[in-house]
């Protein structure tokens, strides 16, 4: 029964028959009349009918707009979770792209930088053998310069000497004994 | 001086030096004073300087010869140089020496040294170098300070060399 229908009875019930003095009195404190009883029934139905007829299709309407919505937004939901779900395959994945470039990286650099001390060890390795050759080479060429000034300043200083010594040790008695020995040189020369 | 000049005079030198019946110290005293007109730059530069003078220029002459060679001698050279062909006074004192050595048959050799040549030493080397050369020299002596000591040689083509300059020089090369 409903509330419309209760109330109706009720109000029936309530008032009652009226006793001798008047005043309406009701045969039962909680059920009504009987016939309190199928009116309000069949105006409950009434009303049920009539909510179910005039209302019952809003209300289904309505109930499944709020369905569509709902799904809607569950969908929603459920794209944004996979989207997010996505994203976060995709931040896992470039997080994981990151730490193998980062290796990549740190291993191309440790063998850039590998290649480079090796390069720098044979490059000044190689300097340093240029340098020694060259400064023997130098001490070399000095030593032989130095020879060579040396033996140039013997041998003009014996020049410059000889003539003066020969010169001055040549009395007439060698110059005669030049000449005689030139004679007899060429008296023996044939 | 052309060659056929030099020529001329050379031969007109020699005949004058046969004709005096001195050609062979007229020869000798020639080719020395040739080789010191040579060796004095001096001396070359006062006879061949056409500014001076032929006078003086002869007069030079008369005092470097004069009393030290044949009047024969003095009088070819200072008609050279007064005819100023004092230029070519070596060129022509050879000729004439390469003609008289010719007319004799001989070989000019050609003899310096840093000390005169004693008349011993000259005869011993003209016989030693007809021996080495196989011919008969004429000997020519020049004194020269140049050589130091000892003596070269030339006959002809061959240089004999027995001079102390040549053994200082070969010195000098090994130092």
């Amino acid at each position: 029964m409903s509330a419309l229908g209760i109330a109706i009875g009720l109000r029936i019930a309530a008032e009652g028959k009226p006793d001798a003095n008047g005043e309406l009195v009701t045969s039962h404190p909680l059920l009504p009349e009987s016939a309190e009883i199928i009116y309000g029934g069949i105006a409950s139905l009434l009303i049920f009918w009539a909510i179910y007829k005039f209302g019952g299709p809003a209300i289904k309407k309505g109930m499944a707009a709020r369905t569509e919505r709902i799904q809607r937004e569950l969908d929603a939901a459920a794209a944004d979770r996979s989207a997010a779900a996505t994203e976060a395959a995709q931040i896992r994945t470039a997080k994981g792209d990151i730490d193998g470039e980062r290796r990549r990286i740190m291993a191309e650099a440790e063998q850039q930088a590998a290649a480079v001390l090796t390069d720098g060890r044979a490059r000044l390795a190689a300097e340093v053998a240029d340098l020694e050759s060259r400064a023997d080479a130098e001490i070399a060429a000095a030593g032989a310069r130095v020879g060579d000034e040396l033996r140039a300043e013997i041998a003009r200083l014996s020049i410059a000497a000889v003539d003066h010594i020969v010169t001055g040790s040549l009395d007439d008695a060698t110059h005669q004994e030049l000449i005689e020995g030139f004679i007899s040189r060429v008296g023996a020369a044939r | 001086m052309s060659d056929d000049r030099i020529e001329g005079y050379a031969r007109g030198l020699f005949e004058i030096a046969r004709a005096e019946g001195s050609i062979g110290a007229v020869e000798d005293e020639l080719y020395r004073f040739a080789r010191s007109f040579e060796s004095s730059d001096a001396l070359r530069s006062a006879l061949t300087d056409e500014q001076i003078p032929a006078a003086k220029r002869l007069a030079i002459v008369e005092d470097l010869l004069g009393g030290k060679a044949t009047p024969t001698s003095t009088q070819l050279i200072s008609m050279v140089v007064g005819a100023g062909r004092g230029r070519d006074l070596p060129a022509i004192i050879d000729r004439l020496v390469a003609r008289a050595s010719s007319a004799q048959r001989l070989e000019l050799a050609e003899v310096r040294s840093a000390k005169p040549l004693t008349a011993d030493q000259q005869t011993r080397l003209a016989a030693a170098l007809a021996k080495a050369t196989g011919k008969q020299v004429n000997l020519k002596c020049v004194v020269d300070a140049s050589v130091i000591g000892g003596v070269v040689a030339t006959v002809g083509d061959t240089v004999i060399d027995g001079t102390v300059r040549t053994r200082i020089d070969q010195l000098k090369s090994r130092l």
